[in-house]
């Protein structure tokens, strides 16, 4: 594997490199703007918004951010391995990492399930319609996310990877922002109201 | 693993039950309580896990001011 480590100071090198931390911050505003007009649609029916909230499982949410992010955390670790070296723990990492994203999905797909069964539809209410949008672009980011860890995964374990540091980190970085996203989404939508 | 990266982590789950507990009472900072939690654990991951600490003061900026004015204009319109 290429270890070749970039100045992060320098403005053109942020960890993972410029172009996933424009999309990271394209990201964050798309999701951000759709938050903030969940909250400005909240104003003209609070009562709706409110109970609406009350039939979303916060202990699922609860759970699935704890899930998220000891997924973030073990991918610090992967980075930080590969960066000593050290292959094998940064491999083990890296799965363990991919465990807890897939751990996400299933119990969204439980969650999505439960909505389904009682009928909260994308076209039940306003409230249900960005839940439903919010977190399924999410999900797929997530999906998204989970492919590139698998390709990640898969060029660290060639024997003569060309995988550069850069690429892992840029992967890690993409990984993070579905983190970092859920952290938003999770306290607007399932406690706020 | 680093020590930072498990305390860091240790830290964000403690935030993420604290936002828990705290939705289910209703006093009037819950939502900006909540908000402060967020942003926390954002920082978290973003600062440690990112590592955007080790990057360019122009990088930290950006997080901070796309939380505050996101974070501002969640506590004006509710």
């Amino acid at each position: 594997m290429e270890n070749e480590v970039k100045d992060h100071k320098n403005i053109f090198y942020p960890p993972g490199g410029i172009l996933i931390w424009i999309i990271i911050f394209l990201e964050l505003i798309t999701f951000g703007i759709a938050l903030i007009a969940l909250v400005f649609y909240s104003k003209e029916d609070p009562t709706l918004f409110h109970d609406s909230r009350l039939q979303l499982n916060i202990t699922f949410g609860t759970i699935n951010t704890v899930f998220l992010l000891t997924s973030g955390f073990f991918m610090a670790n992967t980075v930080h391995e590969l960066k000593q070296n050290h292959q094998l723990k940064a491999q083990k990492y890296l799965l363990i990492t991919m465990l807890f994203g897939v751990l996400f999905l299933v119990l969204k797909l439980v969650e999505y399930n439960a909505k389904l069964d009682a009928g909260l539809t994308m076209g039940s209410n306003t409230f249900f319609t960005f839940y439903w949008m919010l977190t399924l672009f999410h999900v797929i980011h997530v999906i998204v996310g989970l492919v590139i860890l698998i390709s990640v995964y898969i060029g660290i374990n060639k024997k003569n990877s060309t995988t550069k540091m850069e690429d892992v980190e840029a992967s890690a970085a993409f990984w993070h922002m579905c983190d970092l996203i859920w952290l938003l989404l999770f306290p607007v939508i399932y406690l706020i109201f | 693993m680093t020590e930072q990266n498990i305390s860091t982590w240790l830290l964000l789950l403690i935030l993420t039950v604290l936002a828990g507990l705290i939705s289910s009472v209703n006093f009037a900072y819950t939502v900006p309580l909540i908000l402060l939690l967020a942003v926390l654990k954002f920082m978290g991951v973003a600062f440690s896990f990112m590592e955007i600490k080790k990057a360019n003061p122009f990088w930290k900026l950006l997080i901070m001011s796309f939380l505050v004015i996101f974070c501002g204009i969640i506590i004006v319109a509710l």
